[in-house]
């Protein structure tokens, strides 16, 4: 009874999953030719920027970061880096000093007490006056193009306020930085997408670049459950300000290096997902925030749900599959047989139909999200590791969330930096 | 703001590869059904044809009854009949339908396999276990039966296993569980006409089987082993069905 229940659940998630696939699949293509001309463009003006650098003991990558920032393909007289150290006990405010000193027109330092990542953007944020404000966490690194392949979808529409970049994992080594280049790498065809139906769900932390207006509209950056980027791109949404994606604007991000710091990032991030859009819960099912609020919004909350739902069925499907090798190697020993080829024995049912179809669009899906990068990776090396621990990985952080989110757990110790 | 019609689209869309699911996966799952008819069909002829020969028996000497009067694809035949309720479920109509069928084909397999024995003596004499289960969660312990039952086919070629459910609404089955005394006690077994009640190990069946059976199996393993040596066997034991056949091949 419990099973045939379990089961007949199964159906309604596989055909929302299947819905979402085909609705962002149907606008990828519906746009393919927008994109392919906005490819060849190239921006001739040159606003203004800064650069806000948050650091709390980064003294590892800060150095690459701000080279990274100092090549940039952009007039040297309309950028500026503010680097703000949010009290760092180790060397980063000698780092950052040194660059200073040897750049004194471009790099500014600030040091202050520490106060987490939203005091430290805020605190360049008031020391800056130009036109474009974007930051750059210390462990991403950017593409010389990024900045001038950003500005130009600022420049083309007066409309769009934010612009997002295209984000890769900085040169994979471990097995959980494999499986995270993987997700990088889908999640740059779902980012293009989103942006193409304005409904973009994070303005991430590394290069994603906001007009100066943003601010003086909706407000600074706040203490958001640890997920600040996600709660100011919420609260642009609630005022109907746009954001666009940038693909050909290649970032790298240092990817946590082990799993439990990426169960501790993950954590923070689907937590903070859990209680932004509980707090933002009126954007829920109202037309006028348009897709967003509509469909993609709503959507991704339910998918938590579903996909912790999802992980019980297949978990209770291997588990009784063991269950009943187990039985039978206690009763009778181990006698393996070669498969039977017989087509009779082959499945043929609608649910193993509708997981190939679904698998070849997430292939497809992964497949274009390659393409759009400028930064073609192998990735069928790392898919394997990807596609068989990632479902496993999933449904622990997110039962933890909500778990955390239900009871109300204080979770401050994740304000450490999970990706050390 | 909100493309309706691209909404609307991806439904359709959604919907058909569905549907296209849901009209493959039956079509596929009615093969099946046609394909457990048509076996079903063909033993059934066997079945007839050697009952027939029985008929004409006062005219035919024994020698002349074939092996292929008791159908071997009667167990072929239950592996694929529990595969089709594995997937349609138990409570299906034709998946009930096929089982009646099939426990009705095991009887006459049974019966028919009695008169040979009862006309031609033992040279012909098959050994088999009679095997009531229920798998409507009553019976915790006909799970491992099964298995127990799947292994001895293995070792043991040529033992017959003909299954009964004890739950089907057969007066044929209620027959024979008068016939043989079996209670709702399950899983039970009848071997030699004598019936056991709860789960049995390999090695307690091994046991309760009748030594020729186990000879046959030996004997089977030795001749096909002379017989990659291209050398006919000059075999031995006679009195087993497997002997006979197994020379044959040999010659």
């Amino acid at each position: 009874m419990t099973y045939t229940i379990l089961h007949g659940l199964m159906y309604p998630f596989l055909f929302l999953s299947m819905y979402f696939q085909i609705f962002l699949l149907t606008t990828f293509f519906e746009n393919k030719k927008k994109i392919k001309h906005e490819e060849k463009q190239k921006s001739e003006v040159y606003p203004t920027v800064t650069i806000a650098v948050p650091c709390w003991n980064e003294e590892k990558t800060l150095s690459a970061t701000l080279d990274s920032l100092l090549e940039l393909d952009y007039p040297t007289d309309k950028l500026s880096i503010v680097v703000v150290d949010d009290g760092s006990t180790d060397k980063t405010l000698a780092i950052a000093k040194v660059y200073e000193f040897k750049n004194p027109n471009q790099i500014t330092v600030i040091t202050k007490e520490n106060g987490g990542k939203h005091t430290a953007v805020n605190l360049a944020l008031a020391n800056s006056k130009s036109d474009l404000f974007g930051c750059l966490d210390a462990d991403s690194f950017v593409a010389p193009n990024a900045l001038r392949s950003i500005v130009y979808y600022l420049n083309v529409d007066a409309t769009v306020m934010a612009v997002v970049p295209c984000i890769h994992i900085r040169s994979p080594k471990t097995f959980v930085q494999r499986i995270q280049a993987i997700e990088y790498l889908i999640n740059i065809f779902f980012r293009k997408t989103y942006g193409e139906l304005d409904a973009i769900q994070v303005a991430p932390g590394p290069f994603s670049i906001f007009r100066r207006e943003v601010f003086e509209k909706i407000g600074v950056y706040r203490k958001a459950h640890n997920t600040e980027d996600f709660e100011i791109t919420l609260r642009m949404h609630k005022a109907h300000l746009k954001i666009m994606n940038s693909h050909k604007a290649l970032v790298y991000t240092i990817g946590p290096a082990t799993f439990k710091g990426f169960f501790y990032q993950r954590l923070r991030w689907a937590r903070g997902f859990l209680e932004n859009a509980l707090d933002y819960r009126d954007l829920f099912f109202k037309k006028e925030y348009g897709n967003f609020g509509m469909f993609m919004l709503p959507l991704a909350f339910l998918f938590v749900f579903y996909g912790l739902y999802a992980a019980a069925f297949i978990i209770y499907g291997i588990f009784s599959q063991l269950t009943t090798s187990f039985t039978r190697f206690m009763v009778v020993g181990f006698h393996p047989h070669l498969p039977t080829l017989d087509f009779f024995y082959f499945n043929t049912n609608v649910m193993s139909f509708v997981t190939m179809v679904m698998f070849s669009m997430f292939l497809l899906a992964l497949y274009v999200g390659n393409t759009l990068s400028d930064d073609k990776q192998e990735f069928y090396k790392n898919f394997a590791a990807y596609f068989f621990v990632y479902p496993f990985f999933v449904p622990l952080f997110l039962g933890r969330a909500v778990i955390d989110t239900f009871f109300k757990r204080r979770n401050e110790w994740v304000l450490q930096d999970t990706k050390k | 703001m909100i493309d309706t019609k691209k909404y609307i689209f991806t439904f359709v869309i959604t919907s058909a590869i569905f549907a296209t699911a849901f009209f493959t996966s039956t079509f596929f799952s009615n093969k099946r059904i046609e394909s457990v008819k048509s076996i079903q069909d063909n033993i059934a002829i066997d079945i007839l044809s050697s009952e027939t020969q029985f008929s004409l028996l006062g005219e035919v000497p024994c020698s002349n009854v074939g092996e292929s009067s008791l159908s071997p694809e009667l167990s072929t035949l239950g592996d694929k009949l529990s595969r089709t309720e594995a997937d349609r479920g138990t409570e299906d109509k034709d998946v009930i339908y096929l089982k009646k069928y099939y426990s009705l084909l095991q009887i006459k397999d049974y019966l028919l396999s009695k008169k040979l024995v009862a006309k031609c003596g033992v040279a012909k004499k098959p050994i088999f276990i009679i095997y009531f289960y229920s798998n409507q969660g009553d019976c915790p312990d006909c799970e491992k039966e099964g298995y127990v039952l799947t292994r001895l086919k293995e070792i043991y070629p040529d033992l017959r296993v003909y299954s009964f459910d004890y739950n089907l609404d057969l007066t044929a089955i209620d027959s024979m569980k008068t016939i043989y005394r079996v209670k709702s006690s399950l899983p039970a077994l009848v071997i030699e006409d004598k019936t056991y009640i709860g789960f049995k190990t390999v090695e307690e069946l091994e046991k309760l089987l009748p030594d020729t059976l186990k000879v046959a199996t030996t004997t089977t393993t030795v001749s096909k082993k002379v017989s990659i040596k291209q050398t006919p066997p000059k075999v031995i034991i006679t009195g087993t069905t497997t002997v006979a056949t197994t020379t044959k091949t040999a010659d």
